[in-house]
């Protein structure tokens, strides 16, 4: 052991000019101070609690980040996938969307033909089926026909009563 | 002035122990004054020690008081097993090697200036003028070197090298302080020794 205590002999002379490197002049006068006052004021605590909290609630989260600091080309595709989904996203906003409606215009007016076909003793006992849209995604139900909304005429068939002035 | 001299030990009967125990034991409580002369105590040899293993003077200085201040925190934790220098020196250290993990090879160097006393010394500058190839060397051309070599050796060889070669820590410190057990050491402190001297071949006998 003394042989390499002396064969490094050189080497420790020359690693002991480390402690030559001394920071700025004064630079300690203050260091406590600043440790306290940052203590105080709560600066580091706080922050990084809560990110050290969001990390490990979500390691996940962490591992992600993680993946962006050691490949920066990862980093760039995401961006990259991102910026595609947005354009994408704004192109097809913004064009018409006319394909939708028509099938549930379609629907009404079959269902309209259907009323017409039904027995008039069927259309004098309404009931809910016939009423109500048959895909109707609003879970309350509601007595008021889907048509209706359209301004189309309202499939909702009443037998009526009148007699006529004079008989 | 020279950084961090060699640490003596404090043992726990000695006045100076007592006192840092009341120190401590007022900090615990939230007396901040208290707290304040711990820093002053310590201040030095914890920005060293992260100084030499960052070979940053930024970077040394945000670890430094961040491991100040995560030490308050947990000084409730803190129950006596060590001495409160090996407990704050585990946290900085820790500190320390997590941030050069998540930096990775990402480093760069930022040296604090060499002390004009330096020019002075009779060991440095013999080194220089007689086992430099070319002696022109500066003593900044010099320090940069060995900066540079340092970075080179994994975390723990370095932290090894720099607590035992730079500032005189014995093996018995340096286990506890790593939590491991002084084989480990020797036999990281010889790896890393053979590593710089092969990095440094120029400078060195």
């Amino acid at each position: 052991m003394n042989e390499n205590e002396n064969s490094f002999e050189s080497l420790r002379c020359l690693l002991a000019s480390k402690n030559r490197e001394l920071p700025p002049p004064g630079y300690f006068n203050d260091f406590s101070a600043q440790v306290v006052n940052r203590i105080r004021a709560g600066e580091a605590s706080e922050p990084r609690n809560a990110a050290e909290q969001l990390f490990a609630e979500a390691p996940w989260l962490l591992k992600f980040l993680q993946i962006f600091e050691a490949k920066p080309a990862f980093a760039g595709a995401f961006a990259f996938a991102l910026c595609l989904v947005l354009i994408f996203g704004m192109i097809y906003a913004e064009r018409p969307d006319t394909s939708a409606p028509q099938p549930l215009l379609e629907q009404v007016a079959d269902n309209s033909s259907q009323l017409a076909a039904l027995p008039a003793t069927a259309l004098s006992q309404p009931s809910d089926s016939i009423m109500l849209a048959s895909d109707n995604t609003n879970p309350v139900n509601s007595v008021q026909p889907v048509a209706s909304l359209f301004g189309q005429q309202n499939p909702f068939v009443q037998q009526v009563g009148f007699t006529v002035p004079g008989n | 002035m020279i950084m961090a001299e060699p640490v003596e030990p404090t043992e726990s009967e000695s006045p100076a122990a007592e006192e840092e125990s009341e120190l401590v034991r007022r900090a615990r409580s939230g007396d901040l004054q208290a707290y304040d002369d711990l820093v002053k105590r310590y201040q030095e040899r914890i920005y060293a020690t992260i100084y030499h293993m960052t070979s940053n003077h930024e970077d040394a200085n945000d670890l430094a008081q961040e491991s100040f201040i995560k030490a308050y925190q947990a000084l409730k934790s803190f129950k006596g097993g060590s001495t409160f220098y090996t407990w704050l020196y585990r946290i900085a250290v820790n500190k320390t090697i997590n941030f050069l993990k998540q930096r990775k090879n990402r480093t760069h160097m930022s040296l604090n200036d060499i002390d004009f006393n330096a020019e002075h010394d009779p060991d440095l500058m013999a080194l220089i003028s007689e086992n430099t190839p070319r002696r022109a060397a500066s003593l900044t051309e010099l320090q940069e070197k060995l900066n540079a070599a340092l970075l080179k050796l994994s975390e723990p060889h370095r932290l090894v090298m720099v607590l035992h070669d730079v500032q005189g820590q014995t093996h018995d410190q340096i286990a506890e302080i790593m939590d491991c057990n002084i084989g480990t050491v020797r036999s990281r402190l010889f790896y890393a020794r053979q590593q710089m001297q092969a990095e440094l071949a120029d400078y060195l006998k």
